[in-house]
């Protein structure tokens, strides 16, 4: 199998059609221009420094799955490292109190707080319009250009919504952002972009355990965290990328 | 040549051969710096205000407007000059000294110790100087004089018996500065009437405005801003000259509305009124584009309610940026990039849903506040542009050590009613309403923390709870003890 594998590369080379090969494709730079820390060193080291620049990267799995502390995470060592960084909150969600704890110097964090009827009654197209104007202004802030890490938080947004926008969004985006500076992620339930450069984090409770067995731990009377495990489900080297994490309640 | 003005006061004789002041001083009319202003401006546009009663003027290169060969060598000139300056104050009713000699120091020192009218010729500064009493420069208008910021050296030499600026003249400069520091030095140029700095010429606060009248009235904002765009070029042009950035942008644009009075036959009615719109910049900003953009931006959120005939385009100006780039630290968006990134923003989503989140002084569960965004941005100190340890160090293993993180929330600005059955006093199930949230058993909880506050306004009384629920979310709950009724009010994320 080995040997019928370079017989076909070799072919594709000798027919210059070689660029469709992952082998070909230009080796991935690990200097801090070319990827942004997320401060977790052990999560870093498996990715090899951290989330691309210059590509649509995802932070995506179910409720209290650790997308937020992770978020939060990044963005707090986004601004440790003196980097000007946006937060597109489509449903206004961001919890301030959580970001300063967390260390984020909040005067380098651009907030976007979206528009979010509660009950919308029959206008039901109301908050999906909310994401659509969110969209615009992620693409703004993108389009600015020089921020650090912008960051597109749609974790809570129904499904339905997200998959209702059209998919040349997401092109249009990377379109944007590609060759610039920026780390840019969404945050989701489900992949978006489902960008082949860029990287896929999708988070988790540890371990399958029994069913509707979450893994938060409690002691005592106390909510002490949740165990989450981080995989890398989309990237172009990080396939087997499994990190173990744990958070600490607030 | 330079001319100086000195206006006294009244109470403000000064006795020669006492050596000191005759009377007690009262501060100069307020009125009095802006006449000799007016008269300085008459004669130069190169003079300095070192007082409300003190002006010098250049009065160089005023020789040919002045001369008179009939009545003898360029000697006169000055004098008819010193002479029109005299006219002109007794006719604006100001009474003054003038002085008119080769340097301003002299000038003014001249001025200060004689009335009337006097002249000294280039170079007879010393000798005119030599006779004054030094006593005459503990005042704060000689004093001012560059770094002789401290009178305590004129008092030393009088304590030495030096009487006049001829014997302070006559010591050595290089001795006094040695005993005295570089003050005596400078003492000792004024004594021999040299200047220590040169002029420094009032500038008249310039007006940065630019209008234009349209031959026929512009509806809408596209063609407006091909007029901005004209308005603003050259203001940018001068702003640059003058290193200065526009802080604040007035629009200003006159709106035509017709109105018909409704006879037939009769011409509708014109009326004009002023329509403007104000604009602080949060930093100051010279760029066409921007300043452009931003006005565009402001005049699409507040719309005039008719057609423009004329614009306006008032700019306050303020120092401008110095920019010092750096090659160590990240490139960050510029001011005017973000400034109007937030403008497009605020257009977009609303003005009040754009900006840095602030910490708010309350325990209010979920109290939230957010102040305008900074568009300059010190290099954060302990930035770093690296992102991987040093040489030295080594990255984690790849094993089963588990790195932790701080718990982060996801809040719901309106909370989530929920029904929750609740079971020996602890929630055992919880279910709402709403799509997306679901609900389910409660597997594990914590609680109940009671949290109270504000008592004497809106305040709130609840008990929270944390939640780990069958459906593997856990929720922040809350029981509202004036209602009984439960909420969602976060998710633990």
């Amino acid at each position: 199998m080995p040997l019928a594998r370079t017989d076909l590369e070799s072919l594709l080379r000798a027919r210059r059609l070689d660029r469709t090969l992952t082998t070909a494709l230009p080796p991935i730079v690990n200097d801090e221009y070319a990827v942004a820390a997320t401060g977790i060193t052990t999560l870093d080291a498996r990715l090899e420094g951290g989330f691309p620049r210059g590509q649509l990267s995802e932070l995506v799995g179910p409720r209290s799955s650790g997308r937020t502390s992770l978020l939060l995470q990044m963005l707090a060592a986004a601004t440790a490292r003196g980097e000007l960084v946006a937060l597109v909150d489509a449903l206004d969600m961001f919890d301030v109190d959580s970001a300063a704890a967390a260390g984020i110097d909040l005067d380098r964090l651009l907030w976007i707080r979206g528009h979010v009827v509660t009950n919308p009654g029959l206008c039901r197209d109301l908050n999906q319009r909310a994401i659509e104007q969110a969209i615009r202004a992620f693409t703004l802030v993108l389009q600015a250009g020089n921020f650090g890490l912008v960051v597109f938080d749609a974790a809570e947004a129904p499904v339905a919504a997200i998959r209702r926008l059209p998919f040349t969004t997401w092109l249009r985006l990377h379109r944007i952002v590609e060759g610039r500076p920026t780390t840019c992620v969404l945050v989701g339930a489900e992949p978006m972009a489902r960008s082949s450069a860029g990287l896929t984090l999708r988070l988790g409770v540890r371990e399958p355990g029994s069913a509707g067995e979450p893994r938060a731990r409690f002691r005592a009377r106390l909510f002490d965290g949740l165990d989450l495990e981080a995989r890398a489900v989309r990237a172009r080297r990080h396939d087997d990328v499994r990190v173990s994490l744990s958070t600490a309640a607030v | 040549m330079y001319a100086c003005l000195y206006r006294p006061q009244q109470s403000d004789t000064y006795d020669v051969n006492r050596g000191g002041r005759a009377g007690r001083r009262t501060h100069p009319d307020r009125s009095a710096g802006s006449e000799l202003d007016a008269i300085a401006q008459a004669f130069s546009p190169r003079y300095e205000r070192h007082h409300d009663d003190l002006v010098s003027i250049d009065v160089t290169g005023l020789e040919r407007l002045f001369s008179r060969p009939e009545r003898g060598g360029p000697r006169s000139v000055w004098t008819t000059i010193g002479e029109a300056l005299r006219r002109e104050a007794a006719v604006r009713g100001v009474r003054v000294h003038v002085a008119v000699a080769g340097t301003c120091t002299a000038a003014r020192v001249l001025a200060l110790a004689r009335p009337g009218l006097t002249v000294i010729e280039r170079g007879g500064e010393a000798a005119a100087l030599a006779p004054i009493p030094i006593a005459i420069f503990l005042r704060s208008h000689v004093s001012s004089l560059g770094a002789a910021s401290s009178n305590s050296c004129v008092e030393t030499f009088i304590r030495w018996g030096v009487r006049t600026a001829g014997e302070l003249a006559a010591l050595p400069p290089d001795d006094l500065a040695a005993r005295l520091g570089r003050p005596a030095r400078v003492w000792h140029a004024i004594a021999r009437g040299e200047d220590v700095r040169p002029l420094v010429p009032a500038l008249e606060a310039e007006r940065f405005e630019s209008s234009l009248d349209l031959d026929w009235p512009i509806e809408g904002l596209e063609p407006l801003s091909f007029v901005l765009t004209r308005l603003l070029e050259p203001l940018s042009t001068r702003l640059e000259r003058r290193d200065r950035g526009a802080a604040v942008l007035h629009v200003l644009l006159r709106l035509v509305t017709r109105t018909s009075t409704g006879a037939g036959g009769e011409e509708p009615v014109e009326s004009r009124e002023v329509w403007t719109r104000r604009l602080e910049l949060p930093s100051p900003m010279r760029d066409v584009r921007t300043l452009r953009t931003l006005a565009l931006l402001d005049l699409e959120s507040h719309p005039p309610s008719a057609a423009i005939d004329r614009v306006t385009i008032v700019i306050d100006p303020t120092p401008g940026r110095v920019l010092q780039h750096t090659l160590f630290t990240r490139a960050h968006p510029t001011p005017e990039q973000l400034s109007t990134l937030v403008a497009r923003l605020g257009a977009v989503m609303g003005q009040d849903r754009v900006g840095a989140a602030q910490v708010v002084d309350s325990y209010r569960p979920g109290a939230v506040a957010t102040r305008p965004f900074k568009t300059e941005h010190p290099p954060s100190g302990a930035a770093s542009l690296r992102s991987r340890p040093d040489d030295g160090d080594v990255w984690p293993a790849r094993g089963d050590d588990v790195q932790s993180l701080r718990a982060g929330l996801r809040r719901c600005r309106q909370p989530v009613p929920a029904r929750v059955v609740a079971h020996d006093g602890h929630p055992v199930r919880v279910t709402t309403d709403r799509r997306g949230f679901a609900g389910g058993s409660v597997v594990r909880c914590a609680g109940p923390w009671r949290t109270s506050g504000e008592w004497w306004s809106t305040g709130w009384n609840r008990d929270e709870w944390d939640v780990s629920l069958t459906d593997g979310a856990v929720y922040r709950i809350f029981q509202d003890h004036q209602t009984e009724a439960w909420f969602i009010e976060a998710i633990v994320d």
